[in-house]
């Protein structure tokens, strides 16, 4: 079936002259210079160079390590303790680097975000299909980010309204830099913060032979294969491959001006973002051992009672610090996927998508950005509002949703007439087909699970 | 044509992150990479078995969030 047409939809033509430059042209173009100049230089600097060109790995990674996430890997770590699930996580972020590395030679070839290039190449049609998934998965998330930052600094005593209108406003502030450079270096400083939990789970003193015997057998697993185990193991993928990291790197990269001859860098990028979330996720489920090993039912719990139950075992410092590392989980996350929202809205629509783009220029844009952290801020404030519902499920639609968004990944990373020489090698799609075969399945298990629950233990 | 937009000349004069002038920019920039640049790419079709396949993952998208809210109606209705 051809994609519906659209007013979108005219083959490309020669242009009658340069186009006009705006003002995200001089911006990205003083970001290039510096690059160039570095790979220009006779003296080369590769750790210069990587400074220059990494950034939208290591944010989608640690993004994702965001509110709901770390929420599921403390209940991860204090329902089944150090076993099956540590090595699980690890699977976890290799399948995350296995999609997002797609996304980079996308946007570095294309110059396209995500939801640009599904619309440019498939049309009205298939651009809204894939749209809907992100849209709704964007906003529950949005929403649990800003539980999790009010669960956080309500640790610290600080009010609801205040913890929320305070998050708000700093990502206010840090968007309305109007630079993609300066934007991504703040939110890189705050997203460090998230390796606070390793100091947390030191502060566990978890046995060391158990971590190695857990990466090496995937044992033990605790209760076996039950309902909640398919429940944490969605819950676990969702909190490290979901729809909006496909969106937000494809675009990230091109705002940040990547180049096919970047692709090296941005792959690394990936990497080590990869690698420095998997580690704090890890940390995360270690530092709450202490609550499986004294049998704390933990079942229910948000960030602040964590923190809360863990004041025995890891001292008043650890405490707050799990507690700060949950504030920033949802803070940092609260950025990149407000942003997240805005490229996809703007790419859509056809406005100005660019965190380099002037207020006057890209006012839809940071409109956009504004009223996706808004709502989900308002909402958090609802009297009454179901947030624990909302916890509960967003890792889960999130991992249901990712299947239709790698089929379309795979499409246009598969697309010769787009990805000229750095189409999807076979491997790339062996691993890209099996990752989404995985997702599949896991979907089917818990589906499985919640019609027919009789056929696994309670 | 060439001339900067009034907007972009009193953004980089207020971020200048170049010399004067707008030549360094179209010679750093791949063309592509402007903002408005013109679309590159045609429009493809999606072969008959890709459009089955995304239809049935939709179908199974929705009937697995539907899953999610029996099981979360169920987990309420137990605390209740």
């Amino acid at each position: 079936m051809p994609a519906t047409p659209d007013s979108r939809s005219a083959p490309p033509s020669a242009p009658a002259g340069p186009p006009p430059l705006s003002a995200e042209d001089f911006k990205r173009a003083g970001d290039r210079r510096r690059v160039n100049a570095n790979r220009a230089a006779p003296r080369r600097r590769p750790w210069m160079l990587l400074w220059l060109l990494i950034g939208p790995g290591i944010l989608v990674m640690l993004g994702e390590n965001d509110g709901p996430s770390m929420i599921s890997y403390a209940q991860t770590g204090a329902i089944y303790g150090i076993g099956f699930f540590l090595p699980f996580i690890v699977l976890t972020f290799v399948m995350a680097f296995i999609v997002q590395e797609m996304t980079v030679r996308l946007g570095a070839v294309t110059k396209l975000g995500h939801a640009e290039l599904i619309y440019t190449r498939y049309g009205r049609f298939w651009g809204f299909f894939s749209m809907a998934d992100l849209v709704l998965g964007n906003l529950l998330t949005l929403v649990t980010e800003f539980i999790a930052i009010r669960a956080g600094l309500g640790f610290f005593g600080v009010a609801p309204e205040v913890a929320v209108l305070g998050a708000f406003l700093v990502v206010g502030a840090v968007v309305l830099t109007r630079r993609y450079w300066t934007w991504e270096r703040i939110t890189l400083g705050l997203a460090v913060f998230n390796l606070i939990f390793i100091p947390v789970a030191v502060m566990a003193h978890p046995a060391a032979p158990a971590v190695v015997h857990a990466f090496l057998t995937w044992r033990p697993l605790p209760g076996g294969v039950n309902a909640q185990f398919v429940l944490l193991l969605m819950a676990d993928i969702g909190a490290t491959v979901t729809p909006w990291m496909l969106f937000f790197q494809q675009s990230a990269v091109v705002d940040k001006g990547l180049t096919a001859e970047d692709i090296g860098h941005g792959r690394a990028d990936t990497a080590i973002g990869a690698v420095v979330a998997a580690v704090a996720a890890i940390a995360t489920v270690l530092a709450v051992t202490p609550l499986y090993s004294h049998h704390v039912a933990a079942g229910n719990f948000q960030g602040a009672e964590f923190a809360q139950s863990l004041r025995p075992y890891v001292g008043r410092v650890g405490a707050t610090l799990f507690a700060l590392g949950i504030f920033e989980a949802g803070l940092v996350a609260a950025i990149t996927i407000s942003s997240s929202s805005a490229y996809a809205f703007g790419e859509v629509l056809g406005h100005p998508h660019s965190l380099n783009s002037s207020l006057r220029e890209g006012w839809p844009f940071y409109a956009a950005l504004f009223a996706a952290a808004g709502v989900a801020a308002g909402l958090v404030l609802i009297p009454h509002a179901p947030l624990v519902f909302i916890v509960l499920i967003v890792n889960v639609i999130a991992t249901l949703a990712m299947p239709p968004a790698i089929v379309f990944l795979l499409l246009l990373v598969n697309d010769r007439e787009i990805m000229g020489e750095h189409v999807n090698t076979r491997l790339a799609n062996v691993f890209g087909i099996g990752v989404t075969i995985l997702l599949v399945l896991a979907g089917l298990a818990y589906g499985i699970t919640t019609v027919l629950p009789q056929l696994l233990p309670t | 044509m060439n001339l900067p937009a009034p907007d972009s000349d009193r953004e980089a004069r207020r971020h200048p992150v170049g010399p004067p002038g707008e030549a360094w920019v179209r010679e750093t920039l791949e063309p592509e990479q402007l903002a408005k640049a013109p679309p590159r790419f045609g429009r493809a079709s999606l072969s008959r078995g890709t459009v089955l396949l995304l239809w049935a993952l939709r179908i199974y998208v929705v009937l697995m969030t539907c899953l999610v809210g029996l099981q979360i109606w169920r987990a309420l209705h137990a605390d209740g």
